[in-house]
């Protein structure tokens, strides 16, 4: 085995039960900036969880305050305004519904399963309707875990009213409602149940004796579950796969066998990559970027792409492409700058452990999961991983791939102007500014979700709570949109004013790091004065909390003219008198406007 | 002191974070600090983990103190092996 680097594969960092317990000893994460405030109710004991989730958000940087409701307190907590769940004040509500304490309340049944069935679905909603009538925290509703027990063997599925059949409805009822619901994601216990399997998830005398969710060696998997949905709605995302091609995309060496010589086709020896292709292309079709970094000559690698007839992925679908004989980890720092994404976004994909081992020893950020020896394990071994979460879905996600090959062309065309002011102009740019409304609010949210770089507060806020600044008469909360002769960039930019006295208060200022350099953060300056302006306010405020991820935007203020008002090192305070302001210059036009540009 | 006793302290001392504790028959969750519902369930999975062996819900609920467990472990072992 290699032994260049000291830096691990993720799936090796221990996630068995008992060192999981004892790494939460003498656990400080006060240390950690970012603070989640998590409750949890649930029908099971919850004890062994919390040591679990303590280490596990401690591992992702989060200083974790957990909240255990009293055990089976989940209605009692929900419908109490005066419960503790609400004192606490929780960012994430996590409700974990047992089979067990299912099937104990089933065989209590007076009416039939169908009646049950409509009990119990009817209390999920008005739980969830009741915390959401108290506080905006994302809920993470657990789905049922399948019980093991069938008391008509497979007629029990023909049977409506049967445990099994009712949990099969239940599941279904939590994914259609939460489909409708934006504050409610869903915790498929049952899919990470599934995957152990039935017969080695429960521990029934465990249950019996403490009321323990399933087998404790099987706990950090539903803790890891959680941790992996709650970082999806602080901003961790995979936005981009980096692939090698020889032996990943297809079997063969390209440069050697030629086209007809490597190994690809959608049935028998080349099955495994065609299936890894088709599970990439998913992913693409998601809003992840694919990316190629390979040590090949260009024309050859480029060859599969354009000539072979089993290829999945096209030319097309790959945003950046690079074939060269550099080290790849160079490669993957060029794709990072082009795409400019965290690395800590990037995943990269490669049978050859030698370049694994490489990129994880120079680019640890850069996720990179072991590859197993038979391709035909690879997508598996990818999925038990669950890189890819997400806890929204736009149709900002559905153009991401075409808006980043325009920005292609941009930067093409960029090349061919002497000064960067000619090709502005060029672009014939288009703003939409308005206040935030409910056909966008998908979308603001996972920007404001997402958005680390620039980001001038990083205050995360879920689509609930987006919702409910929509709503607030008192709150000018504004999304920018985007897009030029090259094309639509889509919602790029929120910024949330509030009037506050003598002055107009820039409570929160994010764009996406696509739109960077285009004058955007000018033309929106000019809008906020404007709007200091319309409501008399003879100052406008601004502040500026430092994150790891966030230093571009350090001196965003003192470039516009605002004078520094207080504050230390890591959260300062800005003011600028609205008399003195004086408009930038830029070259983009309401989208209103439609005389053309010159 | 006897494999058996040796293996069980080191499941003690780490179930219940204490470096110093030393296993003796009388043992009781009253002389132990963080003995409680959570930390007891650790202890049996942690034992039974430690010499594979599982114990029923009846013999776990007959459990009085530390000897009762050492019994039981002895007598699992036995009937094993």
């Amino acid at each position: 085995m290699s032994n260049m680097s000291n830096s691990t594969p993720p799936e090796t960092v221990a996630m068995d039960y008992s060192s999981l317990v004892r790494a939460s000893r003498r656990l400080d994460t006060s240390a950690h900036k970012t603070k989640l405030r998590v409750a949890l109710l649930s029908d099971a004991a919850t004890q062994q969880l919390v040591p679990l989730l303590r280490v596990l958000f401690h591992r992702c940087g989060v200083d974790a305050s957990i909240y255990e409701a009293p055990f089976d307190g989940i209605q009692l907590e929900a419908l109490d305004a005066n419960s503790g769940l609400y004192h606490f004040q929780p960012d994430i509500i996590v409700l974990l519904n047992s089979v067990q304490a299912l099937r104990a309340a089933f065989g209590k049944r007076t009416g039939d399963g169908s009646e049950f069935l409509g009990e119990k679905s009817s209390g999920l909603l008005a739980v969830w309707d009741a915390i959401h009538s108290h506080v905006s925290a994302t809920v993470l509703q657990s789905t049922y875990v399948l019980p093991y027990d069938r008391p008509f063997g497979n007629f029990d599925r023909k049977i409506a009213g049967s445990l099994t059949s009712v949990v099969h409805s239940l599941n279904a009822f939590i994914a259609q409602q939460a489909r409708t619901r934006s504050g409610v994601l869903v915790n498929d216990v049952d899919a990470v149940a599934s995957w152990i399997g039935r017969r080695f998830w429960f521990d029934d005398r465990l249950w019996d004796m403490a009321k323990t969710f399933c087998a404790p060696e099987h706990l950090p998997a539903v803790a890891k579950n959680i941790v992996d949905i709650a970082m999806s709605t602080r901003g961790r995302s995979i936005k981009c796969v980096v692939l090698d091609l020889d032996n990943t995309l297809w079997g063969g060496v390209i440069g050697d066998d030629g086209v007809d010589g490597i190994v690809l086709n959608a049935h028998g020896d080349g099955e495994a990559y065609f299936r890894l292709q088709l599970f990439l292309k998913e992913l693409l079709k998601r809003g992840i970027l694919l990316a190629v970094a390979s040590k090949n000559e260009m024309s050859n690698a480029l060859l599969p792409f354009d000539k072979h007839p089993d290829m999945v992925l096209k030319r097309e679908d790959i945003t950046v492409f690079m074939a060269d004989w550099n080290d790849k980890a160079g490669n993957i720092r060029k794709i990072r700058d082009t795409l400019n994404i965290g690395l800590d976004s990037m995943v990269f994909l490669d049978d050859n452990p030698f370049e694994r081992d490489l990129v994880r020893g120079v680019l640890p950020e850069v996720i990179v999961p072991e590859l197993p020896e038979d391709p035909a394990d690879y997508v598996r071994a990818i999925c038990e991983l669950n890189l890819f979460e997400t806890p929204a879905f736009s149709a900002e996600d559905l153009q991401r791939s075409e808006m980043y090959r325009a920005e292609g062309e941009r930067r093409q065309a960029q090349a061919a102007f002497a000064n960067a002011g000619d090709f502005l102009r060029s672009l014939d740019m288009r703003i939409v500014a308005a206040r935030f409304d409910a056909f966008h609010l998908p979308r603001i949210a996972q920007l404001i979700q997402r958005s680390n770089q620039f980001n001038l507060t990083t205050r995360r806020r879920t689509e609930a709570e987006c919702e409910a600044l929509m709503n607030d008469p008192g709150v000018t909360p504004l999304y920018v949109k985007l897009s030029d002769r090259m094309g639509d960039h889509g919602l790029i930019g929120v910024v949330i004013l509030e009037p506050d006295g003598e002055t107009l208060a820039i409570r929160d200022w994010l764009m996406s790091c696509r739109v960077l350099a285009r004058g955007v953060e000018q033309f929106m300056m000019n809008l906020v004065v404007e709007e200091a302006v319309r409501l008399n306010k003879a100052v406008v405020a601004g502040e500026y909390i430092a994150t790891p991820k966030n230093g571009m935007v350090k001196d965003f203020f003192a470039e516009f003219g605002f004078v520094k008002a207080g504050g230390g090192e890591d959260h300062t305070h800005w003011r600028l008198v609205v008399n003195e302001y004086r408009p930038a210059v830029t070259f983009i036009k309401h989208a209103a406007e439609t005389t053309a540009v010159g | 002191m006897s494999d058996i006793v040796e293996r069980m302290q080191a499941v003690f001392r780490d179930v219940f974070d204490d470096e110093g504790l030393v296993l003796r028959d009388d043992l009781t969750a009253a002389d132990v600090e963080n003995w409680d519902s959570l930390t007891h369930i650790n202890l049996i999975v942690g034992i039974e983990r430690e010499f594979k062996v599982k114990f029923t819900t009846a013999e776990v609920g007959s459990l009085h103190n530390a000897g009762d467990l050492k019994a039981l472990v002895q007598k699992k072992l036995g009937a094993s092996g």
